[in-house]
């Protein structure tokens, strides 16, 4: 009887519970589609603008509310992470849908052939053989590449790119670049061809 | 009642039919299947974060006393620093601030103090932060973040002694040679209070379990502060400062820190009263069984670790019913002030079917593991109940 009483106590109690941090099925498909929809671009932003300090897999593990992401975006931002505002809102939007407290500890992969199937700029197919500018490939290289690879391409904790052989190999270049090669991440969703470009132009002039 | 007693009935037809059959292997704990797939429990380490490298140490390594460098947890903010950096050619501790004599050491000078070594458990203040609920943010670690090595160096206190400390100096700041990718980013910067920096038993190691420091492990140099939670243990060590105050900076003075009394969930952000994390409180882990194994209808012996900040184990007791009785464990194995004690116990399980073991410790000074740690925004000092869940197959 006195099992029975507890059992039925501790019921009621988890129900309690479950019922405060369960979401509605309803809510879980709203944030599944924001966080699908957003995927594409913050993925591609985490990869650009995050893992300059530290891998995506930090970012992946969190089950947090909107407001501490906004404080943890707003926390990177003022530690350095070159996050514009309409970027920094994306990502809050994407991470708070995500990874949001109630998701479970394994989620579905995002889906990668999507991110690197959609760069953020997308070139006519009949453009032609591309021409980088060295101007624009500084300005690029600084505020995508430099945290990893040194001011003027003179290495750090990635390699130095400046007179770095693979400059020679266009398509070993491209392929590193399009789709990361060991701790490197993949920079498909985040530079355009163009901009790719021009950093390889710039490059060669060091 | 009576569907026990027939199942164990049918238990005891079960076993003699195994006995005549000569099927009784003695097969006593039996690996997770899964484990032996792909599950990362089966690796060197549990990472975390590839970059910068965090990882923690499968539980099952803790049926050791001293936990190997190549497993033990690693954990920093930036990863380790530029090569060139440590190298012994270059490599010197500074000593400066409120001292008479400021001391700069290549590690042969350092040698020369008195070489002292002390077995001590390192963990990570965010060691099961995992468990937290609600959820908070950072390296979502679970129960490895900790080891336990034989550290070899020299006493903080010598060399603090040899510079002078003048009568003002109230903290000791710790820099090591690491740094952010992103300049922006603010060091970490440390400092622990005079009293624990000239404690003999708080070191600057240069070997760890007989191997020259690694350099995950803040080669060439690090602080050890037995007791302490490991963000008091600077790795790659460079500069002492001597102050008055307590180090400036995000790492000192937001990070690291619990509020000074309970709060609820969720709550106690900004303003409440924070204090540095320092002393480790009472914490016991289950090394074996592992969660998901299956054990046989033998005696198994459940084996594990427990220790506490700055009192000896007392007790470690097991529950094979959600907390309701509590069985004592053995104590065995070495006894050293900072180490961790191992424990035993023989449990003979009394049915087929899902079991959880829970385990919880007790300190000499009346501490006791709770069944959950009170919550704080960044998860820290986790300590409740130890638990694994088995599968009993008769």
């Amino acid at each position: 009887m006195m099992i029975v009483r507890t059992s039925a106590i501790i019921g009621a109690v988890l129900l309690a519970v479950a019922g405060l941090a369960v979401l509605t099925a309803a809510q879980e498909d709203d944030l599944a589609s924001v966080s699908a929809a957003l995927a594409p671009r913050a993925e591609g932003l985490i990869v650009a603008r995050c893992s300059v300090c530290h891998s995506p897999d930090l970012v992946a593990q969190q089950r947090l509310p909107k407001d501490r992401w906004l404080a943890t975006v707003e926390k990177m931002k003022h530690w350095g992470a070159e996050i514009a505002d309409d970027e920094a809102e994306l990502l809050v939007r994407y991470l708070s849908a995500r990874y949001h407290p109630a998701a479970p500890d394994q989620l579905p992969p995002v889906d990668s052939e999507l991110r690197k199937a959609e760069p953020l700029t997308q070139e006519p197919a009949d453009a032609g053989p591309l021409v980088g500018v060295a101007t624009r490939g500084a300005g690029i290289f600084e505020h995508n590449c430099q945290a990893c690879h040194g001011a003027g391409a003179t290495g750090g904790m990635g390699p130095k790119l400046a007179k770095n052989p693979i400059l020679k190999h266009d398509d070993l270049f491209w392929e590193t670049v399009l789709h990361g090669r060991g701790p490197m991440p993949a920079w498909g969703s985040v530079l355009s061809q163009q901009d790719i470009a021009d950093i390889h132009t710039w490059l060669l002039t060091k | 009642m009576s569907e026990s007693v027939s199942s164990s009935r049918r238990t005891l037809f079960k076993r003699m039919a195994e006995i005549i059959g000569g099927l009784a292997v003695w097969r006593q704990v039996r690996p997770a299947l899964a484990q032996q797939a792909v599950s990362p429990e089966t690796g060197p380490q549990i990472v975390r974060v590839m970059r910068p490298y965090d990882a923690e140490t499968p539980v099952r390594e803790f049926t050791s006393y001293v936990t190997p460098n190549h497993r033990f947890f690693v954990r920093s903010h930036f990863g380790p620093p530029a090569p060139e950096l440590i190298a012994e050619a270059n490599w010197r501790l500074h000593v400066g601030g409120l001292i008479e004599h400021p001391l700069e050491l290549t590690l042969t000078d350092l040698k020369e103090f008195e070489r002292v070594t002390i077995t001590a458990v390192v963990q990570c203040s965010g060691n099961g932060r995992a468990f937290h609920r609600p959820k908070v943010p950072g390296v979502q670690w679970e129960r490895g973040a900790v080891g336990n090595a034989q550290w070899t160096g020299v006493r903080l206190r010598d060399v603090l002694a040899k510079a002078g400390i003048r009568p003002s100096a109230k903290h000791v700041q710790l820099q090591g040679a690491d740094r952010p990718v992103v300049s922006s980013v603010p060091l970490f910067t440390r400092s622990i209070p005079l009293e624990k920096a000239v404690h003999p038993d708080t070191i600057l190691a240069y070997e760890m379990n007989g191997r020259p420091l690694p350099l995950l492990h803040g080669a060439p140099l690090r602080v050890i502060t037995p007791g302490w939670m490991a963000d008091s243990c600077t790795k790659w060590l460079t500069e002492i400062t001597v102050q008055t105050d307590e180090a400036k900076g995000y790492y000192m003075q937001t990070a690291y820190r619990v509020p000074v009394t309970a709060i609820q969930p969720n709550s106690g952000l900004p303003g409440t009263s924070m204090v540095p994390v320092e002393a480790m409180v009472v914490k016991s882990l289950i090394a074996s069984p592992a969660n998901g194994d299956q054990v046989g209808w033998g005696p198994v012996t459940v084996q594990g670790v427990a220790w506490s900040g700055e009192a000896s184990v007392a007790a470690v007791e097991l529950s094979f019913d959600d907390g309701k009785t509590w069985e004592q464990a053995r104590l065995v194995g070495e006894d050293e002030p900072y180490a961790w004690r191992q424990w035993q116990f023989l449990w003979k399980p009394a049915a087929a079917g899902a079991v959880t073991i829970l385990c919880r410790a007790t300190d000499a000074s009346g501490q006791v593991q709770p069944q959950e740690s009170p919550w704080n925004p960044s998860g820290f000092l986790w300590n409740g109940w130890d638990r694994v869940s088995v599968m009993v197959q008769i």
